[in-house]
């Protein structure tokens, strides 16, 4: 499903140059729940902004769902992110200015869909996280394990292939971790979705089927 | 520290850059309001020079009778008109003159020469009892009088600003003006300068001169000097005894008081529309660098943080935020300075260069005090911010 | 989508109060400002009471005499004898109505001082001009040819001199030492329109001036009615080729321009022009840099607003990014959501002006004016709007776009 081929990414400033990423290949099959774990600054949000074509790599070849994306402009990238991609944030990112029911609806406002079929799927992503009954309230009127499971309705509302979660529950205790943990291998489970999560708890890897480390940019596991 | 603050505006001159362009352009137009303030107030501060009170013009049209006939008909008509005007009780002194009455919108001028030296100047065509009609003090010499009539050259009076021109150094009196001799003037006084073109007019360079029989024929003015307790009774009575004297003309009497009124209504209502304008421009300003310097302190929270964990005081916190905001004006004025000394340095208008660097002084005072205002909340606000709140938040 | 950007940007202005009540401040004021000036404008310009045929006339005034050996000018109004002995005897006008610049003179009423603006017009004037009688009637050609001491006044003057109330058609007026028989009453006129504006209307043939004196200068106006718009290319070349022909029987002065000019060319003509050409394009040109010194500051005030409020903001680009919104989706989200802003502050913008315009019509500051938002000046305003709009959110957005997605999730 994703392929990474000889992966670098180095970033430049003025005076310093920086290794985030060192000649990383992986392979990650569809349907399978991949996790990433190292210490601080190893560069592993750096590969997964990668792997969600957020950021574009030094060298190397990236190819998900069969396409390489070398080649797409800022139109297609935008479009390729939308229909194959969804995206959960450790801090949700979500939009405050918007109730929940929009904010789930945003991915849906990036391709030609009716108003009502918006709300629909928006509707049932929300069910599926058992948010239903807060559709109306803006996101500072929630609690964080609330949030993230806003933030995960709005992952799935598109119905992406590949979800990409950069440590979805390092803001969060454990129990609501846990809750979150379990939607998301529910969704796995259920929808056949193709996850790659970022975190820092072993406890949640290893409830993964692969666990990949990183140190300081280099794959050692 | 102003080298800490620099460095501080110089690393983000790019979020910085349309800043300093705002300020630059609101000091470029305060310059300009300040400008144009200055000099009417210096213009304004200048003595009038001349007497306007119980002064009336009457504009009359030619006669058509008066058109073809010989010089000394013309003359003769005048001292008719005048003989019967002086004898109304009432009127103290009366004058022929030319269109360009003090007040007035006409103006005529003519160049003068003396010693290859030309210069412009108006000029104003009346008779001897002009002099006192207007209440004007020769300071060198005298008005011309009858007697200088027959001399071979025309008698004229120079005002200050004119002999200030033509003589700065001589003694302007027996001067000759003009090349060829047809045409050559003596100047026997100078008078004082007066304002006729309004309270916020700089005074221009003034020539008098005698109304000869060919002027006479296209002068359509009289200057007349009423008593003070000259009514509306009196005002019919003298057009009633104008328009039997000048048959077949239209007349209008006018005061020089109410012409005053609306000629500096010419500029004092364009100024307040230009102080209205200039002022809801800075307001607006103002409330713009209000908010984005709010905005600035909210999103360097952290900074502001740390700095306070470190041992920032809140007093150096606030008059750091502010030395920045000054810092960044002065960047902006010094542009804008550098734009606004080009006025007096290439003499675009015609005034004094004590009058641009005052307004500029005004205008820098005014960016100044302008962005301490702007600054001194955000920076009091800043100087609340809990350094242990602002660093958990990061 | 449209109603989406719409949620989001209420939403946004009312979080964000007071630098939504800046942005509407300087947004509305700058447009109240463009729209008092434009109604202005418009009202100076386009067709109004009395000369509602501006589009079908043409307007002779200014003479130029030059000579072609020195650089001497000499330039000022025509003459009656100019107009009725070489206009008049046009083809292709259907009337020409002549009237002479205002005189002032004076009356006085129960020892009281009353100024009277007196033009003098012959009779077709009445036609070309739609004047509103409240009483009475114009003066009619034989009256006119008859010298007949016969006046038209303005109600302003009525009320002064005769005071409120009954009717004075038939009743004397005295001005200038000579006695009037009042014929009509026709309503006030602004000296905003200078061809049309005086205090009493008489015939020119009861002048004190002897308009058949022969000279091409002097003091008159001509207004060229022409029987439909389209026709006036064709006066205007008849009356070139006429101008062409006229001796100017001066050796010093031995050129003479003259033209036919629609209502605002005949000005801008004289201040633009020369008589090269009329003057419309330098006088467009100078309007339009103005407006663009004027609008300089607060579209930088709101660009620079703009831009720390997008900054604000960057978490929700970021997330818009990383779920599809491309640059161009939101460059164009950002420019509506501007716009919207924009509209309100337009709305405001109107009000205002609204309420500067009644309070300018109500000062007599110029007597008789009547300031109106009219559709084109609405029209003028929208596109202000829009302008305003859309310059001072490009910039921001431009730079919203730009912004990385990694980065502007982070912060």
């Amino acid at each position: 499903m994703i392929r990474l081929e000889n992966i670098q990414k180095v970033y430049r400033t003025d005076t310093v140059e920086t290794l985030a990423l060192n000649n990383i290949s992986l392979d990650i099959e569809k349907g399978e729940f991949l996790s990433i774990m190292g210490p601080s600054g190893c560069g592993k949000s750096t590969l997964l902004n990668i792997m969600g074509l957020l950021d574009a790599p030094t060298k190397g070849k990236i190819s998900i769902a069969e396409e390489t994306t070398a080649k797409l402009d800022d139109k297609q990238l935008a479009h390729f992110r939308n229909k194959k991609l969804g995206f959960i944030f450790q801090s949700y990112h979500l939009i405050n200015d918007l109730k929940v029911l929009d904010n789930v609806e945003l991915p849906l406002l990036y391709r030609s869909s009716t108003a009502k079929q918006r709300k629909e799927l928006a509707t049932s992503a929300l069910e599926k996280v058992g948010l239903s009954n807060r559709m109306k309230h803006f996101p500072s009127q929630l609690s964080g394990g609330q949030k993230q499971r806003v933030a995960i309705a709005r992952a799935i509302v598109g119905r992406p292939e590949i979800i990409l979660a950069d440590e979805p529950t390092g803001n969060l205790d454990s129990s609501m971790g846990n809750d979150i943990m379990d939607i998301l291998l529910e969704l796995n489970r259920t929808d056949g979705t193709t996850i790659v999560m970022v975190t820092h708890d072993e406890n949640m890897a290893r409830k993964t089927h692969r666990l990949v480390r990183l140190f300081d940019g280099s794959q050692v596991q | 520290m102003f080298k800490h603050l620099f460095k501080l505006i110089w690393n983000k001159k790019k979020q910085n850059s349309l800043l300093i362009t705002e300020i630059f352009i609101s000091f470029l137009v305060m310059f300009a309001v300040f400008t144009l303030f200055v000099s009417f107030y210096h213009n304004y501060k200048l003595p009038m020079g001349f007497e306007y009170k119980n002064v009336w013009a009457v504009n009359y049209s030619r006669p058509e009778s008066l058109q073809s006939v010989r010089g000394d008909s013309v003359m003769l008509f005048n001292e008719t008109v005048k003989k019967t005007v002086m004898s109304l009780n009432g009127v103290e002194e009366m004058s022929f003159v030319s269109n360009n009455l003090p007040f007035s919108n006409s103006s005529s001028n003519t160049q003068v020469e003396y010693k290859g030296n030309k210069t412009f100047t108006n000029i104003y065509n009346n008779e001897e009892s002009y002099v006192k009609v207007l209440n004007l003090h020769p300071v060198e010499g005298a008005w011309f009088s009858k007697k200088d009539a027959t001399s071979t050259y025309k008698p004229v009076v120079i005002n200050e600003a004119l002999k200030a021109k033509l003589f700065p150094t001589e003694n302007a009196i027996g001067k000759e003006l003009g090349s060829d001799d047809a045409n050559k003037m003596r100047v026997v006084g100078v008078v004082p300068n007066f304002k006729d073109k309004g309270d916020f007019e700089a005074p221009e360079e003034a020539l008098f001169s005698r109304l000869d029989t060919g002027d006479m024929r296209w002068s359509s003015a009289i200057l007349i000097k009423v008593s003070p307790d000259a009514d509306a009774a009196f005002e019919s009575r003298l057009y009633k005894t104008l328009s039997n004297a000048i048959s077949n003309s239209n007349i209008e009497i006018e005061h020089l008081t109410d012409k005053r009124v609306a000629k500096n209504k010419l500029i004092v209502v364009p100024m307040i529309i230009v102080m209205i304008v200039a002022g809801f421009l800075i307001i607006n300003v103002a409330l713009g660098l209000f908010g984005v310097l709010w905005y600035n302190i909210n999103k360097r929270r952290g900074e502001i943080g740390l700095r306070r964990a470190v041992g920032a005081t809140g007093r150096s916190v606030s008059s750091q935020l502010v030395g920045e905001a000054l810092v960044l004006s002065t960047i902006s004025l010094i542009l804008g300075c550098f734009f606004a000394v080009q006025f007096p340095l290439l003499q675009v208008f015609d005034l004094k260069s004590g009058i641009y660097l005052v307004a500029m002084g005004f205008a820098i005072l005014f960016i100044y005090v302008l962005v301490i205002l702007c600054a001194i909340y955000p920076g009091k606000q800043a100087a609340a911010i809990y350094p242990a709140m602002a660093l958990h938040e990061e | 989508m449209l109603k989406n950007y719409f949620k989001i940007a209420i939403a946004v202005l009312k979080r964000r109060k007071f630098f939504t009540f800046i942005s509407l401040f300087g947004i509305s004021f700058t447009l109240t400002i463009l729209i008092v000036l434009s109604a202005f404008v418009d009202h100076v310009i386009s067709p109004n009471y009395p000369d509602v045929n501006r589009d079908r006339s043409l307007y002779v005034n200014n003479m130029r005499l030059q000579s072609s050996k020195k650089q001497w000018t000499q330039s000022g109004s025509v003459s009656f004898y100019f107009l009725d002995h070489y206009v008049s005897k046009l083809k292709s006008p259907e009337k020409l109505a002549i009237a002479s610049h205002f005189t002032s003179t004076n009356t006085y009423v129960n020892n009281k001082k009353l100024v009277i603006n007196i033009s003098y017009t012959n009779d077709e004037f009445w036609n070309v001009l739609q004047f509103d009688f409240k009483e009475g009637r114009p003066f009619i050609k034989q009256q006119v040819d008859n010298g007949e001491k016969v006046a038209v006044i303005s109600e302003d003057t009525k009320k002064k001199y005769f005071g409120e109330g009954a009717a004075v058609v038939g009743k004397y007026i005295e001005a200038d030492n000579m006695q009037y028989r009042v014929i009509g009453v026709v309503k006030s006129v602004p000296i905003t329109q200078p061809f049309a504006y005086a205090d009493m209307y008489l015939p020119y043939t009861v002048s004190k001036m002897d308009v058949r004196r022969k000279e091409l200068t002097g003091n008159y106006s001509g207004i060229l009615l022409a029987a439909s718009a389209s026709d006036r290319d064709a006066i205007k070349k008849e009356y070139a080729a006429m101008a062409a022909k006229i001796p100017t029987n001066d050796k010093e002065f031995d050129l003479l321009f003259t033209f036919a000019d629609s209502y605002l060319a005949n000005f801008t003509r004289d201040m633009f022009g020369g008589m090269a050409g009329n003057g419309i394009p330098m006088f467009i040109l100078v309007i339009s840099i103005f407006l663009f010194l004027f609008m300089l500051l607060p579209t930088l005030n709101l660009v620079n607003i703009n831009i720390s409020r997008i900054m604000e903001r960057s978490s929700e680009i970021g997330v818009r990014k990383a779920f599809g919104a491309s640059s161009g989706t939101l460059v164009y989200q950002f420019i509506i959501e501007n716009l919207i802003l924009t509209f309100i502050g337009g709305v405001l913008g109107l009000l205002f002006s609204f309420i500067i315009i009644q309070v300018i019509n109500n000062s007599g500051m110029i007597a008789n004016l009547h300031l109106t938002i009219n559709l084109q000046v609405l029209l003028y305003s929208i596109m202000a709007c829009v302008v305003f709009g859309f310059f001072s959110g490009v910039y921001p957005a431009w730079r919203m776009s730009r912004l990385h997605v990694v980065k502007a999730l982070k912060a």
